[in-house]
């Protein structure tokens, strides 16, 4: 039987970049398959050429047999493929069954929007594919992997059956990429197929039939999870052998660095987002901070980097007490900042990497001679940096908008851990980051704890936060619900207390098997 | 639409290696170049069809149409769409007509598709009957176009003459419509300037042209109240007045957003009214000279800003001192780390903050600066131009600038630039009004679809195909061996 | 946005001297509402007379004010008569719209080098522009409407307008048809051009009563005090507005509001309540605010057109002399609008009563000032 979808030499250039070279591509009926590459190599260039997003220079797109152009997504769905964007595309304040109709909209006598039969209509596609939607909420009060749903609702609604999900797990807690994956595969077993684009090895070892691996534009293997491993498949995509586990040394902790004692911190709608907090993080230790996201963590760090003042609770670094003081004043104690969201805090990405790289100590030499800012000293400090640091830019004075997500991260480790730091608060530091990328920054946190450094490490990924973390405090619902020695915790447990269990009653862990290096 | 526009206002920094001078200048230029072609075309056409002789040929040539000529007006008008649409997305159309595999020329199809509709479409009119009218449209705007050029920058035939006779009178005469051009530039690149520098810090100062009467206010009143001082000192002291009288205009909306996050735009406006009304009463009452006139007393002749050439000949040191503060404006912004600032809390105010910056601060010294700025346009008019303060004595520097600010794309250079075009316009609008007795306010419609065009550039790049420099994903694919 | 932002205070400026009504077409003259059979010449001359040689008038040139040709007010109306001259004379007629006070010098000085026989400006905002042109150009004649200067500048016709001669006759009829017994009357800002109406208005009342032994009162102004009701700006229709409800309220059934746009909010109140009728002011509101044709009685005229066509002709008469030429009922420069559909309230008595009183007025046995 011939596959439903096929691509042929697919080339599609940019100014000064080969998004696509020459990449052949096929899609059997009922196949998960998925396409593994790091960011920034051509999968999402690739993916909007099938959705008409945009024309390919050369090749061919074969749809069941028939050579088919795609000038637009519409030209897409009537050809039967749809695609989940990362970023959803719903309108919050509709409810789902609106959402779904928007641009195909059920009507009856012609005119009037016929709610009540799409909103049947989704049910029906719901009971179908397990897939849970009321069709009467508004998307605004759906969480993320609700939303998900509603997305893959759309494409079922508009008879889609070849599928692309665009990296759908990033934005979603274990729990929901569990479900996500039970809804995948009976969307499978009943007649769709489905592309699946991921950086995330374990994901695809677990749900996909077959996997094709891009790299720098070009396919360079194709494979099944039988005939692999996480490490092969990182080695494909990296094009060199990655170690996937941290090397690290036994943790030795000196004094105090950063204390927080009785914490209390309200979020923008003033809610009780850090409730009663105390910690303490000493030098050369990591300390991780785990929790699902939305547990206080975004407000804590806030509040330690000077972001948010807190309501009560006091907060000291090296003995200085800065609580409610300057993110100035914190910086020059020797706070280093890894934020959260890097395109919305750690970088301008209109700027140029150069004036990223300076972007926390501009205003004093040898980056400013008194006012005058010296782009000599700058162009020479981040080019030294981008080398040291291994930043993928043509040249410092790229714009960092065009870096990919990776590199954009390096940047600005690059700018945080080149200063003395003696307190490293790193929030999310991997997120949405490809293999390579997430091992030379773990690199990097590592290196400052063993100089010395204090590290508060905050991550949703509960595997992260066991790689690195020295000692783990779980928070739930802005408390913290236990502090537990890293050598003992285990996912599972973590899981638990993560999810709100009582640390009192779970039975903690057996001592986990870990590698160490001893040095 | 703040934000939009803003968007488009503050070019990404483009990659400086790699391109050559020139093709980063025409990437810096090709889009206000192109909505200031389009502009004029429009122009061009409102000009041809607010013209009496122009609407009688075609009213005459359309009565006189038989059915033949009907026909080809239709045909014509199938040749326009077909050809339009051809020239837009020709890969597409060759595509689907399966004329070709390969569109790589496409674009090529497009410019000649483009060049053959409307050399067609101008064929069949003339076939029809539509010649003289054609004809009579062309004269119509090239004729109000050629005024206004001679009336903005001068006769060279007069230039070369004078010069060649040594008549000190008829160089001037010739040299007039230049000098006249720079007078009306100069408030333009100050207030220019002022909107630009709120534009970089992520503010949209509707209000330089309340500052600027302030400023004028200002200036004047130390202009012609403080006497017996030479003018090295006289002339600082009543532009510093001004600078001052605008930046406390603009240090208002600025104190309220970064205090209370009131809306500039709103308070700005709001300033504005306030600093009518406030120049109404003060030219009725306190700063009244003598008489029933509104207008203030003349200022002393030290305060006034020194004129360059004997009289009729207005250009005055402003132009320079305009200069001057572009220059000084463009170090701020981008040597100084005063301007990293405030470039930043325009750019991202989030990694402002994140990187310890002091965003409210930067908010009220953008907004006091921006209103010095526009305090200086005023005085300088009031210094260099009129020596008196009447109500009318803007017509509206203050709000032209944000058009002149969105097509200098906030940058000094662009500022002055683009101070001198509309300078330019505006002088030789009086020219064109006076021979080809088209209404000056046609200038007012070009400066104003320059505005449309400049906010919503995807026309321009629709119109002329170009594509969005740094669309489809500039991304470096080099892998992570070592 | 732009538009009103910057009229407004231009507008205001324009309006100080009380001028500046609304809406349309002057261009027709309308008919000389009371016909004189009075020689048109200036009734004063002071200024020595530049010498006149043969006369023509090839080319006559406007600058406006920052209102614009089509402001429906004075500019509008000056360039009614510049168009009549070039018709009269077949000359040509060009005109350079001000938009703010630079371009004053500049489009005056455009002029200068376009061989124009004469440069008419209009409005006291032109007044320092015209007065350095002129005393640098001796030889160009120049008229400015509406400002006159003090000493007289020998080449500068400088026309003001005794508009109390027209606000009297307007007076006058006010009195004849109010029911109430009184009439009443509000300016801008308390300054002679607005106040010689409100002077004029009273003196006509007055007038009237002394003749039909009446006892009409005036509201709003009293000559005896030198004050009265004022708006304090040329822009509020609303404050319009209220100043009629008030004046109404008080019983006066006839209003003449001097304060330009301002009375067209008092023609709204009116409208809206009846029973009271308006006085226009300047130009003919009844054409110019046809949505209050119902309720203008008539209006008080400030003939531009006639200044300018004036001055045209004493150029081709040889007669053109500087100084300040004063516009009356007597060279038709003020008058009285037709009556229009309210012609036939206005009593019989009256209408013939009026061609005395002009005439009164012009030899002077009638004062139209206390």
């Amino acid at each position: 039987m011939a596959p439903v979808l096929e691509l042929r030499n697919i080339t599609k250039r940019f100014p000064g970049v080969l998004a696509n070279d020459r990449i052949s591509l096929t899609l059997e009926q009922n196949e998960i398959h998925a396409l593994l590459g790091e960011n920034g190599a051509g999968k999402s260039t690739l993916m909007n050429i099938l959705y008409g997003l945009y024309q390919p220079d050369e090749g061919e797109i074969i749809v069941r047999g028939r050579p088919i152009k795609i000038h637009s997504p519409s030209d897409a769905i009537r050809a039967g493929i749809g695609m989940v964007h990362q970023h959803f595309m719903l309108v919050p304040v509709l409810t789902v069954a609106e959402n779904v109709m928007l641009g195909d909209e059920m009507l009856t006598a012609g005119v009037f929007l016929d709610r009540r039969g799409a909103a049947q209509r989704i049910r029906d596609l719901s009971k179908q594919y397990g897939l849970e939607v009321d069709p009467d909420a508004y998307v605004k009060d759906l969480p993320v992997g609700v939303q998900q749903r509603v997305e893959i609702i759309k494409l079922l609604f508009r008879n889609a059956d070849i599928l692309i999900l665009d990296e759908p797990t990033a934005v979603l807690t274990p729990q929901e990429v569990n479900d996500l994956f039970k809804v995948i595969r009976s969307l499978v077993d009943q007649g769709k197929s489905l592309i699946f684009i991921t950086h995330k090895l374990k994901e695809v070892l677990a749900t996909a039939d077959r996997i094709t691996v891009l790299r720098a534009g070009r396919v360079v293997g194709s494979t099944t999870p039988a005939q692999t491993t996480e490490a092969s498949l990182a080695a494909m995509m990296v094009g060199r052998e990655v170690s996937l586990e941290v090397e690290k040394a036994r943790a030795k902790p000196g004094e105090v660095v950063l204390s927080l004692e009785h914490l209390e911190v309200l979020d923008d709608r003033l809610n009780v987002a850090v409730d009663d907090v105390t910690l303490e993080v000493r030098a050369g230790e990591i300390l991780g901070v785990a929790g699902v996201q939305g547990n206080g963590q975004t407000e804590l760090v806030e509040v330690i980097t000077g972001l948010r003042r807190p309501v009560s609770g006091s907060i000291h670094i090296l003995g200085h007490d800065v609580t409610g003081a300057s993110p100035r004043r914190i910086t020059e104690l020797g706070v280093a900042h890894v934020p959260e969201d890097r395109q919305r805090d750690g970088l301008v990405l209109s700027y140029p990497v150069a004036d990223n790289i300076a972007l926390q100590e501009y205003y004093k030499p040898p980056f400013a001679k008194g006012v005058v800012i010296d782009e000599q000293a700058i162009q020479k400090e981040a080019a030294r940096l981008v080398q040291q640091f291994d930043v993928r830019t043509p040249s410092v004075q790229t714009p960092a908008a065009a870096l990919s997500g990776g590199n954009q991260q390096k940047v600005i480790v690059a700018r945080e851990l080149s200063r003395p730091v003696k307190l490293l608060v790193a929030s999310q530091p991997t997120r949405g980051l490809d293999v390579g990328s997430i091992e030379y920054i773990h690199q990097q946190i590592v290196r400052k704890r063993d100089e010395g450094a204090a590290v508060l490490l905050i991550s949703s990924e509960l595997d992260e936060i066991l790689a690195l973390s020295d000692r783990i405090a779980v928070m739930y619902r802005g408390r913290v619900v236990a502090v537990v020695d890293a050598e003992t915790a285990t996912k599972e447990y973590l899981g638990l207390l993560m999810a709100g269990a009582d640390p009192a009653t779970t039975p903690a862990p057996e001592r986990r098997q870990r590698v160490e290096v001893v040095t | 639409m703040a934000e939009s526009v803003l968007r488009e206002v503050i070019p990404p920094v483009t990659e400086a290696r790699h391109r050559s001078l020139w093709q980063r200048a025409w990437e810096a230029i090709q889009l206000p170049a192109l909505a200031l072609l389009t502009a004029f075309l429009v122009g061009g056409f409102i000009i041809a069809l607010s013209d009496f002789k122009v609407l009688e040929a075609l009213a005459d040539t359309t009565s006189r149409l038989n059915a033949i000529g009907y026909i080809l007006l239709v045909m014509t008008v199938a040749v326009l769409v077909g050809g339009t649409a051809f020239s837009r997305r020709p890969e597409i159309i060759l595509s689907r007509l399966r004329f070709v595999g390969n569109v790589g020329q496409a674009r090529w199809f497009g410019v000649v598709s483009a060049v053959l509709t409307i050399g067609a479409v101008i064929g069949l009119l003339v076939v029809i009957g539509f010649g003289p009218v054609l004809w009579l449209a062309w004269n119509a705007v090239t004729s109000a176009y050629g005024a206004l050029l001679e009336g903005s920058l001068g006769n060279p035939l007069q230039i070369v003459a004078a010069l060649s006779s040594g008549d000190a009178r008829a160089i001037g005469l010739a040299f007039y419509p230049i000098s006249e051009s720079l007078v009306a530039s100069t408030p333009y690149i100050f207030a220019g300037l002022a909107v630009a520098l709120g534009f970089r810090c992520g503010l949209f100062n509707i209000g330089a042209e309340g500052q600027l009467f302030i400023g004028a206010l200002t200036s004047v009143f130390v202009g012609y109240a403080i006497t017996g001082l030479p003018a090295v000192v006289h002339i600082p002291l009543a532009l510093g007045a001004g600078a001052l009288g605008g930046a406390i205009w603009g240090l208002v909306p600025g104190l309220l957003k970064a205090r209370v996050g009131a809306h500039e735009v709103i308070n700005t406006i709001m300033m504005n009214y306030i600093a009518f009304r406030l120049s109404e009463w003060l030219l009725n009452g306190p700063m009244k000279r003598p008489g029933a006139v509104p207008v203030s007393p003349f200022i002393a002749e030290s305060a006034q800003l020194p004129r360059l050439f004997p009289d009729p000949i207005r250009f005055h040191l402003g132009f320079f001192i305009a200069l001057g503060v572009a220059a000084f404006i463009w170090w701020f912004l981008f040597k100084s780390r005063w301007g990293f600032e405030i470039r930043t809390v325009g750019a991202n105010p989030n990694a402002a903050r994140y990187a310890g910056m002091n965003i409210a601060f930067n908010i009220i010294l953008a907004m006091c600066m921006s209103g010095a700025l526009a305090g200086l346009a005023g005085a300088n008019e009031v210094l260099g131009v009129n020596y008196n303060l009447a109500n009318a004595f803007s017509s509206g520097y203050g709000f032209d600038s944000i058009a002149l600010a969105l097509l200098g794309r906030s940058h000094p250079l662009g500022v002055v630039l683009a101070g001198l075009l509309f300078g330019t316009l505006r002088s030789g609008g009086t020219r064109m009004q006076n021979v080809a007795q088209i209404p000056i306010d046609i200038i007012i419609v070009i400066q104003a679809l320059v505005i449309a065009f400049m906010a919503a550039p995807a026309i321009i790049r629709a119109i002329y195909r170009i594509v969005k420099p740094g669309e489809g994903e500039v991304v470096f694919t080099r892998g992570w061996g070592r | 946005m732009r538009k009103s932002l910057i009229t407004l205070p231009a507008l205001a400026a324009l309006l100080l001297a009380a001028c500046g009504t609304t809406p349309p077409t002057p261009a027709a003259p309308t008919q000389p509402p009371a016909p004189t059979e009075a020689p048109a010449a200036p009734t004063e001359a002071p200024a020595a007379p530049t010498e006149a040689p043969a006369g023509k008038i090839g080319k006559i040139c406007q600058v406006t004010d920052v209102g614009g040709i089509d402001d429906k007010s004075f500019n509008q109306t000056a360039w009614a008569g510049a168009q009549q001259v070039a018709k009269e004379f077949g000359a040509e007629a060009r005109y350079l719209e001000s938009q703010q006070q630079t371009d004053y010098e500049k489009n005056i000085n455009e002029f200068l080098a376009s061989n124009c026989d004469l440069i008419v400006t209009v409005g006291f905002l032109l007044g320092d522009a015209t007065k350095a042109a002129a005393e640098a150009n001796p030889n160009q004649k120049f008229q400015i409407l509406d400002f006159t200067y003090d000493p007289p500048i020998p080449n500068v016709w400088g026309q003001v307008y005794a508009t109390d001669q027209g606000a009297f006759l307007a007076g006058y009829v006010a009195a004849a048809v109010s029911k109430t017994g009184k009439v009443g009357t509000f300016g801008g800002i308390n300054i002679p051009p607005v106040t010689d109406f409100m002077i004029g208005f009273e003196q006509g009342v007055k007038y009237y009563n002394q003749k039909n032994n009446a006892n009409v009162q005036v509201l709003g102004w009293d000559s005896a005090k030198g004050d009265g009701l004022f708006t304090g700006n040329f822009e509020s229709t609303d404050d319009g507005r209220r100043m009629g409800e008030t004046l109404m309220d008080e019983g006066a059934d006839v209003i003449m509001p001097v304060a330009g746009p301002v009375g067209l909010g008092t023609a709204a109140a009116i409208l809206e309540r009846g029973g009271a009728y308006l006085i226009g002011v300047d130009s003919d509101w009844y054409e110019s605010a046809p949505e209050y044709k119902s309720i203008v009685l008539t209006s008080v005229l400030k003939r531009l057109d006639v200044s300018v066509v004036e001055a045209a002709r004493a150029i081709a008469d040889g007669t053109f002399s500087g100084g300040t030429k004063v516009a009356t009922l007597a060279n038709n420069g003020v008058g009285i609008a037709p009556f229009h559909d309210l012609d036939a309230i206005v009593p019989q008595k009256v209408k013939d009563d009026l061609p005395g009183i002009i005439q009164g007025i012009i030899d002077g046995t009638i004062k139209t000032k206390p």
